[in-house]
């Protein structure tokens, strides 16, 4: 029950994009037409569900204050926490690397469709960012930093795909020239985060 | 020079992350006393404008060595307490080492595990006595906490503080920022009678005559019933504790209080006096 | 020479703002717009590590691998992000709390890596250096109208100071995330308006 809680929670409320503005770069770049927009979007939630558990795993048995104590007594009062950032961006960058490697040389067709967007993911404030609001948060176990992990890159890939809908409607529309473009998608994105304010009373 | 080879990459990479990591952790250590002293004075902050001792305004005026100093003068103990409301261990509170549990997130998990350390800061105001303790909870974003200051017997809130990650500024926030908030708590009582009600954020206003309920901030909904859940967890796992105290409130009358009684003997009194719900024979052994 | 440098200096905070014109490093840095004094100091940020870590990629420019590019400017940006962090935790303690996870977001903040690889890697260190503070200054301009608005209407205050009057009733809805972007929305609109050749066809 908490982890669907957990998992509607990071969808609606804390959406990446809406209550934290996280990844907005390749949102407002990427968000032209729904074909690519889906593929960034589940690129996202790929990265997001593979970099969030494994950052977990790290901070809890290295960085946390006292995560080393499985090495023996005299590791009990390291704190590498000042490491976190550059170990976390070093984890997603390395993991997006490799799968860009991988996809390339077994899934050729793959590749083609998804691998463009794989290295403007390393970059991704949403995917760092997710990495950062698990360690503040202080889940329990890797099973609820993976459902945050999906619920986030779902709650992304819901947010791209809708903002790429709207801009497809939005190209035939009559807007004042100052507003076209980059203008009216500020606007219309927060608009769409209004709606989904409405999330906000959800309880599980 | 070939910049491209792979022995120069690899040499060239762990170069880089060596220098990085060298100047880093030294950057780590030398700032992280500050860093420390930091936490623990805004923790001790929060508990002295709790107690009512001082407010907030006064206290950001001070260095954090003033803050300590502050701390230490009225505090009369600080004491480490069980799930049955047993004292467990002694908090340090000379000024140059002063120890704190402030790892409210640990402890919330271990109530909820059933086996909780958890603190009384007893402050000394006035001549009477003031108990502190934490709470600590989830509002809408992040982790939000406080500490509830209770007079001598905890029969009656006389104060309290809260403060919050990253709630909604000018909404969830307000719980830290309004004063109004937390002086509705001054004079409220924590609900015995009912367990699964001992206090109540009540939205649309409080009864006028409920002695156990405050008012919710219009527009921060969430925030305010995390913090109703956190108080009710947290008043639940001091419950022993704080009726222990009131039932105890006859003898601290007549004498036998504070630092007498707080002292070694108290376990053993406290527990025997709860155990008969005696208060005459209690007296008489005080 | 000095024209150059003060072309470099000048046009990104306006004519080439990285935020209204170029669609760079959105990202997670709105959230901190509620209040202006988290505003200020994140917009300081956000100068000093784009400048240092312009700088610093400069210097290397030319010894760094190619392939391993990206990982070292991320190493570099990271490295000034955690310092950055470090002192404010220790002294700016109270304004650190309120920026928690978005100081290190600015490492995936796309102006810094932006500038890094449209600039710094080309040109000699004062002129990235000059690049990096500019850019960091235009954006932190941005930041702080957006928080201007956002502290003026939505709780009646300016640096925590009350300008408007008691009987102002704050406006909710300004302190709530969607309102930045429409803000964001207004400031592009009245610079599109000023600027016609930034028009969108």
């Amino acid at each position: 029950m908490e982890y669907i809680s957990l998992f509607v929670k990071s969808i609606f409320v804390d959406n990446m994009i809406f209550a934290y503005f996280l990844g907005m770069c390749s949102y407002l770049a990427v968000s032209k037409n729904v074909k690519t927009a889906n593929g960034l979007g589940i690129a996202v939630i790929f990265v997001l569900l593979c970099t969030l558990p494994l950052n977990y795993l790290l901070n809890k048995f290295v960085l946390q204050p006292g995560a080393l104590s499985w090495l023996g007594d005299s590791f009990k009062d390291v704190d590498l926490s000042f490491l976190s950032y550059i170990l976390f961006i070093a984890v997603i960058a390395a993991f997006v690397q490799i799968v860009e490697m991988v996809v390339e040389k077994f899934l050729p067709s793959l590749y083609s469709s998804l691998g463009i967007f794989l290295p403007l993911i390393a970059v991704n404030c949403a995917i760092l960012g997710g990495s950062l609001f698990m360690q503040q948060r202080e889940f329990l176990n890797v099973g609820e930093a993976a459902t945050y992990a999906l619920g986030s890159g779902i709650g992304w890939w819901l947010a791209i795909v809708a903002l790429a809908a709207i801009r497809e409607k939005l190209a035939y529309s009559k807007v004042p020239a100052p507003l076209k473009g980059l203008g009216i998608t500020f606007m219309v994105v927060g608009l769409m985060g209004m709606a989904f304010m409405t999330f906000m009373g959800i309880s599980l | 020079m070939n910049t491209n080879s792979n022995v120069y990459t690899i040499v060239y990479t762990t170069i880089i992350v060596v220098i990085a990591a060298a100047i880093l952790a030294i950057a780590a250590m030398a700032l992280k006393p500050k860093q420390d002293a930091n936490i623990k004075a805004e923790t001790i902050s929060q508990m002295l404008a709790a107690s009512g001792l001082t407010d907030m305004n006064a206290l950001s005026k001070m260095g954090n060595d003033q803050i300590l100093a502050k701390y230490s003068e009225n505090v009369k103990a600080a004491f480490l307490i069980d799930a049955a409301g047993n004292k467990t261990g002694e908090l340090e509170t000379a000024v140059d080492d002063i120890e704190l549990q402030d790892n409210l997130k640990v402890e919330n998990k271990n109530i909820a595990s059933g086996d909780p350390s958890l603190p009384v800061y007893v402050f000394e105001k006035d001549g009477a006595e003031i108990n502190v303790i934490p709470c600590y909870g989830a509002g809408l974003w992040g982790p939000i906490w406080g500490y509830i200051a209770f007079n001598a017997d905890c029969t009656e809130i006389v104060g309290a503080y809260f403060d919050h990650a990253s709630e909604t500024p000018g909404l969830g926030a307000k719980i830290k920022d309004e004063a109004w908030f937390r002086e509705q708590f001054v004079g409220k009582t924590v609900n015995f009678a009912n367990a699964d009600q001992l206090f109540r954020i009540v939205k649309g206003g409080a009864p006028k005559d409920d002695k156990s309920a405050v008012d919710a901030i219009t527009g921060a909904t969430m925030t305010c019933n995390g913090l109703d859940a956190a108080l009710n967890t947290w008043f639940k796992a001091y419950m022993p504790f704080l009726q222990k105290k009131a039932g105890a409130a006859g003898i601290d009358e007549a004498g036998c209080c504070g630092e007498g009684c707080c002292g070694e003997g108290c376990g053993g009194d406290h527990e025997h006096c709860n155990g008969e719900h005696n208060h005459q024979h209690n007296h008489q052994e005080g | 020479m000095n024209e150059d440098l003060k072309k470099t200096l000048l046009n990104p905070i306006f004519k080439g703002n990285p935020i209204t014109v170029l669609v760079l490093g959105i990202c997670s840095s709105l959230a901190v717009t509620v209040q202006l004094k988290g505003a200020c100091v994140m917009a300081l940020s956000v100068i000093i590590v784009t400048g240092l870590s312009s700088l610093i990629v400069s210097l290397l420019r030319n010894s760094i691998p190619n392939r391993v590019r990206i990982i070292v400017q991320l190493v570099v940006v990271a490295m000034m992000v955690i310092l950055v962090d470090q002192v404010l935790r220790a002294y700016a303690y109270s304004i650190d709390k309120q920026l928690s996870v978005y100081i290190g977001l600015i490492i995936t903040n796309c102006i810094v890596m932006g500038r890094i690889e449209a600039f710094a890697l080309g040109n000699k260190p004062i002129p990235s250096l000059l690049d990096g503070l500019a850019n960091g200054a235009g954006y932190g301009l941005i930041l702080i109208i957006v928080a201007f608005f956002r502290e003026l209407l939505g709780s009646g205050t300016l640096f925590g100071f009350r300008v408007l009057p008691e009987s102002y009733v704050p406006n909710n809805l300004v302190i709530l995330p969607p309102m930045a972007l429409i803000i964001l929305g207004c400031i592009v609109w009245v610079q599109r308006s000023i600027q016609k050749d930034l028009q969108e066809k």
